[in-house]
C-alpha cells in the first residue's frame, strides 16, 4: 500500500515539474516572440530590465577601466626613462639654439647700427672685426682683421655706430693695430655739443676720458653731450664721443677738471667700421 | 730643438694670452703668460739660451700690445736678468722661492719700466693702480705652478726625444756593404 502510495506520489510530482519548465519555456518563447514581431518598442520591461543590469555593468565597467589603467601606466613606466632622456635632451638643443638665437640677435643688433651709420655718413668706410687686444694695463690697442690691401691707412679713424674708437695706429697688409681713445697717449680735438667750447679729450687708461684745456670761466654741466671737432681733418666732425660725468673746479690753475663717461661700451667692442679719408691728413 | 719648442709654446701663449684671455679691451683677469716664461726660462735654461727664446717672443708681444716700441723686449729681459741675479745671489733652496719670486720680479720690472717711462713720455703710459698689478701678479704666481710642470715636461720630452740613444748609439754588426 505504502509502495503504490509512494510511486503515485512521485508520479505526480514529476508531472508538476514538466508542466512547470513546460509552461515556462512556452510562456518565454511567446514573450520572445511577441518581442521579436511586435512594435520593436523599448518597453516597460526592458527598461526594468535595464535597470536591473545597468549596476552590474556599471562595476564590471569601472572594475575593467582600472586594470586598463594599471596595464597602462605600467606600459608608459617603462617608457618614462627613455622618454625623459629625450626630452632633455630636447631640451638642451633647445636650449643651446636660444643661446644662438640671442647672440645672433645682439649680433644683429650692432651690425645694424653700423650700418646704419655707414648709411648715413655718406663716407666711405671699411667694415673690420677685432681679432685681438691688448693684454697690457698701460696701453690700450686692439688688432683689426684689415689692413693695407683693404684700404686702411695709419691715422684713420675707427667708429662704431654709437660713436668714435680710436684711430689706426699701424697697419701691415691684412691687419691693423687701432690705439683705442681711452689709451692714455691718445688724444682728440672735440667740442661740448650745445656750448660748442672746444677742449682736448685724453685718454685714461680706463673706461673714461679726460676732457682737458677747458677755461675755468666756460659753463659745462653735467650730462653735456660731447662730439669731435673735425679740426686737423682727422675725425669727422659731430661724430659721438661721449657725455660730461663730472666736472670739478679745482681752486688753482685755469682749467677745469672734465670727466667725459665713453658713448661707445670698450668692453662689448666686436665689430668696427674704419672711415677712409684722404691720406695726406695724416702724413 | 729646446729653444724652437719654447719660441713656439712663448708664441702660443701670447696668442691666448691676446684672445681668449682678453674677452674685451678692458679685461683685467688675463695672465702675463710670456712673464710666466721668462720666470721658467731664468731658473732653468742656460743664459744664452733664454736670450735667444724671449726675443722673437718679446718681439711679437711689442706688436701686439701697446705704442712704445721696444716696451715687451725691455720688460722681458729685465725680469730675465733680474731672477737670474736674485737665484745667484739666493742662499736658500730653489723650489721654495720661485714661484713668488717670479710675481715679485713682475712688481718690480713693472715699476721700474713705468717709472722710466713716466720719466721719459709721461703722456704715453697709464698711471700705476695698486689693485690691477697687484691682481695681475697674484694670477702670475696662480698660474705658474701648472705652468712650471708644463715647461718641464716639455724640456724633458724635447731632451729625452732628441738626445735618445736609438739616434745616437752604434748599431749591431758590419754595417759597410760586403759585396
Amino acid at each position: 500500500m505504502k509502495k503504490n502510495t509512494r510511486r503515485q506520489r512521485k508520479g505526480s510530482i514529476t508531472t508538476f515539474r514538466f508542466v512547470l519548465f513546460t509552461g515556462t519555456a512556452i510562456t518565454f518563447v511567446l514573450i520572445l516572440l511577441i518581442v521579436i514581431l511586435g512594435d520593436q518598442q523599448f518597453g516597460p520591461v526592458h527598461k526594468v530590465i535595464l535597470e536591473g543590469v545597468g549596476p552590474l555593468q556599471k562595476t564590471m565597467a569601472s572594475i575593467s577601466n582600472s586594470l586598463h589603467s594599471v596595464k597602462k601606466n605600467y606600459i608608459d613606466l617603462l617608457t618614462v626613462r627613455e622618454e625623459k632622456e629625450r626630452l632633455w635632451q630636447e631640451l638642451q638643443e633647445c636650449r643651446t639654439k636660444a643661446y644662438a638665437n640671442r647672440g645672433a640677435v645682439a649680433l644683429n643688433a650692432r651690425l645694424r647700427k653700423l650700418l646704419d651709420f655707414k648709411e648715413s655718413s655718406n663716407q666711405p668706410t671699411i667694415t673690420a672685426q677685432i681679432i685681438g687686444k691688448d693684454p697690457s694695463l698701460w696701453f690700450r690697442s686692439v688688432i683689426i682683421d684689415r689692413g693695407s690691401s683693404d684700404g686702411v691707412r695709419k691715422g684713420m679713424p675707427v667708429v662704431t655706430g654709437e660713436g668714435i674708437v680710436g684711430q689706426v695706429y699701424a697697419s701691415s697688409t691684412d691687419y691693423s693695430k687701432v690705439l683705442l681713445a681711452i689709451a692714455p697717449s691718445s688724444a682728440i680735438d672735440v667740442l661740448l655739443q650745445g656750448s660748442r667750447i672746444r677742449g682736448i679729450l685724453k685718454g685714461t687708461g680706463k673706461n673714461l676720458y679726460q676732457l682737458e684745456y677747458i677755461l675755468k670761466t666756460a659753463e659745462v654741466f653735467v650730462g653735456d653731450r660731447v662730439v669731435t671737432a673735425g679740426y686737423g681733418g682727422m675725425f669727422p666732425t659731430g661724430l659721438p664721443v661721449g657725455i660730461v660725468s663730472k666736472v670739478t673746479r679745482n681752486r688753482r690753475g685755469m682749467f677745469l677738471e672734465i670727466e667725459v663717461v665713453p658713448a661707445v661700451d670698450f668692453r662689448t667692442l666686436e665689430n668696427l667700421l674704419v672711415i677712409e679719408r684722404e691720406k695726406k691728413n695724416f702724413e | 730643438m729646446l729653444t724652437l719648442s719654447f719660441i713656439l709654446i712663448g708664441l702660443f701663449l701670447v696668442l691666448v694670452q691676446t684672445t681668449l684671455f682678453m674677452p674685451s679691451p678692458l679685461w683685467l683677469a688675463a695672465p702675463d703668460f710670456y712673464y710666466i716664461l721668462v720666470g721658467y726660462l731664468a731658473y732653468n735654461v742656460t743664459f744664452l739660451r733664454g736670450i735667444v727664446i724671449l726675443l722673437p717672443v718679446s718681439m711679437v708681444l711689442d706688436i701686439y700690445s701697446g705704442t712704445v716700441i721696444g716696451m715687451y723686449p725691455a720688460l722681458c729681459y729685465l725680469g730675465y736678468f733680474l731672477l737670474r741675479f736674485m737665484v745667484a745671489k739666493m742662499p736658500v733652496r730653489k723650489s721654495l722661492y720661485q714661484l713668488p719670486l717670479v710675481a715679485l720680479s713682475y712688481l718690480m720690472v713693472n715699476w721700474i719700466l713705468l717709472l722710466i717711462l713716466d720719466f721719459f713720455q709721461p703722456q704715453v703710459i697709464a698711471e700705476w693702480i695698486w689693485f690691477p698689478i697687484l691682481f695681475r701678479a697674484f694670477l702670475i704666481y696662480i698660474f705658474s705652478f701648472p705652468l712650471f710642470r708644463f715647461f718641464t715636461f716639455v724640456e724633458k720630452r724635447v731632451k729625452g726625444t732628441f738626445s735618445s740613444p736609438r739616434f745616437t748609439r752604434s748599431l749591431p754588426g758590419n754595417q759597410f756593404r760586403q759585396n
